[in-house]
């Protein structure tokens, strides 16, 4: 009995200390945002700011336009957000239960580029923002347009409803079939509905991948105005090496919102997450 | 779904089933028309294009001059891009010897009834819901020369080191950082699938008299199999493409001792190789698909 209690006190102790090395970064980094210059490298660290100082904050949404970048995040990721949960589910849809020619054909087209590594296709995409901004100067290379359009559907996020949707009885959709609903009816006020749950795990998928896209969001953007949140962050912990208040007031501002999702959703979020990857081994 | 396709339907009900076909068809067309136009621009065209730019000299600005595998020759060849690979084989390879490890072990002690359970998971999943860029910025902050790293070393008298700076340890930290964002994702993962095991088994295990390690090695184990090639398949792909921590912690410094693949290719990219940048892309997708093949072949044989 003792020793049961023992164990349990240790694997509590051990579990603790893991949980706060991963904690801690975040809140050093939470705490050296409202310290003053002088007192970021104190010897021996101090983990509460003494004075408690805005100053970074107001230097990171003057001096460098975070408040702009956050914009653009929003801007895009939601976006991408939408777009990927109203197309990818009426894409799944189709391949689910739809019979049309070439339908497992194009579907297995579809499949094969997910082994596509997305740096084969950077600078290509890229060429094509390029040209099309000299086309059309509001899209392309350096706009909205150009930050959102190569992800606005994943095949990826297709595959993973197409799951979802299989598991809807086939005699539901006959009957509405039989009742003259069209296929746009039968998508709206029963494949939309029934799909619920899968399209928010697609959405949190989304959100994340948005959220924290980098390599094409530093590739595409040329002007800080349409910099997102992570491409701002690096670019300033790039350069700003001294002042690291500042960078770490902009990596709040780039983490919290995400942090803030996550602890409202954590549940959908763990179990959206997981569940792709333990049905896909079972 | 359309039914009666057979002959002997009255003459009558053609039209209905022809229409009903063509309905059925147009909408299936009509419901992947995006996905497929998307696909189609900014996966299918790019990728061609790619693979015969990497057959030319192009330099984004003059027309691409065929120069057959040259590329490919002079990539292979080259001391920074082989840095780059050696880089990127020591990411992945200490990366997957400790990270899933890591992830396993936490996974078993969270899975007994433990009453701070769902504050662990939360607490070993944060940083990996965080972006790359955030926990780079974050960990080049902690491994700066007065930062909190060396700061608590020097509390237990150990010599501070200047992490990031220094050729021998700069890889190895960005490696520390990565493993310690990436494997709360394997804990999940983990935890899930062995909640996923059926109770019975362990009870069978118990009547039958096994011990713990017998239990593990005879019923957890092959249980978890198919998840733990499932984790070192995503992890060995992803660790292939690290870029963003190397952009903002060392920007491939000291010496090329973090160079990695990607960063090669985006290297070769600004300074418009766009030839040699396409190569290095076929590499990487050349290895990445060997690593799915191998995959194929692991679960095959265990089904």
């Amino acid at each position: 009995m003792r020793t049961r209690q023992r164990t349990r006190f240790s694997r509590n102790a051990f579990l603790l200390l893991a949980s706060f090395l991963m904690v801690a970064p975040f809140l050093w980094a939470l705490s050296t945002s409202f310290k003053l210059p002088g007192d970021v490298f104190a010897y021996p660290p101090r983990f509460l700011p003494d004075p408690f100082t805005l100053n970074s904050y107001i230097k990171v949404t003057t001096d460098i336009p975070f408040p702009r970048y956050l914009l653009n995040s929003v801007i895009v990721t939601t976006s991408i957000v939408l777009l990927n949960v109203v197309f990818a589910t009426a894409a799944a849809y189709a391949f689910a239960k739809l019979r049309f020619p070439g339908r497992d054909a194009i579907f297995f087209a579809l499949l094969l580029t997910l082994m596509v590594p997305p740096q084969v296709n950077l600078i290509p995409v890229y060429k094509i923002m390029v040209e099309l901004h000299k086309a059309i100067p509001a899209l392309g290379a350096d706009t909205y347009f150009g930050l959102i359009a190569p992800s606005a559907i994943s095949v990826f996020g297709i595959f993973l409803m197409r799951g979802f949707l299989r598991s809807i009885p086939d005699e539901i959709l006959e009957s509405a079939r039989m009742d003259g609903a069209s296929e746009w009816r039968i998508l709206r006020s029963i494949v939309f509905p029934l799909a619920l749950p899968g399209m928010a795990t697609l959405a949190i998928f989304t959100f994340l991948g948005a959220w924290n896209d980098f390599l094409w969001p530093l590739i595409v953007t040329s002007s800080d105005d349409m910099r997102t949140l992570p491409v701002g962050l690096a670019l300033l912990a790039r350069r700003n090496a001294s002042d690291w208040g500042t960078t770490m007031a902009g990596t709040i501002i780039t983490a919290a919102p995400l942090i803030i999702v996550f602890l409202l959703m954590q549940r959908r979020f763990i179990e959206g997450l997981t569940a792709g990857a333990v049905k896909d081994g079972a | 779904m359309i039914q009666g396709r057979g002959a002997a339907r009255p003459a009558t009900a053609l039209p209905t089933t022809f229409r009903r076909r063509f309905k059925g068809a147009s909408a299936g067309y009509l419901l992947t028309a995006p996905a497929i136009v998307v696909s189609v621009v900014f996966l299918l065209i790019p990728m061609v294009v790619s693979a015969y730019w990497s057959l030319t000299h192009y330099n984004g600005i003059q027309a691409p001059e065929f120069v057959g595998l040259q590329n490919y020759q002079e990539v292979l060849s080259n001391p920074r891009f082989q840095r780059s690979f050696q880089n990127t084989v020591f990411f992945v390879v200490m990366g997957m010897s400790i990270g899933p490890l890591l992830g396993l072990g936490s996974a078993l002690l969270l899975n007994t009834r433990l009453r701070l359970r769902s504050f662990y998971r939360t607490a070993f999943f944060l940083p990996t819901m965080t972006s790359l860029v955030v926990v780079a910025t974050i960990w080049k902050f902690m491994y700066a020369d007065n930062g909190i790293i060396n700061s608590v070393a020097g509390l237990f008298g150990l010599p501070g080191h200047d992490w990031l700076n220094d050729p021998t340890t700069a890889l190895p930290a960005v490696v520390v950082s990565a493993i310690w964002q990436g494997f709360g994702f394997e804990t999940v993962v983990f935890l899930a699938a062995l909640q996923a095991v059926p109770r019975e088994h362990y009870e069978a295990a118990t009547v039958d008299g096994a011990g713990r390690w017998a239990t593990f090695r005879w019923i957890t184990l092959p249980a978890l199999r198919p998840t733990i090639v499932f984790v070192y398949v995503i992890g060995i792909i992803g660790s292939f493409q690290t870029f963003d921590q190397v952009f903002v912690m060392t920007n491939g410094g000291p010496i090329s001792a973090t160079r990695t693949v990607v960063f090669d290719l985006v290297d070769r990219f600004n300074k418009l190789d766009i030839g040699g940048a396409s190569a290095v892309a076929y590499i990487l997708l050349i290895v990445l698909a060997f690593v799915s093949y191998l995959q194929l072949r692991l679960g095959e044989r265990g089904d």
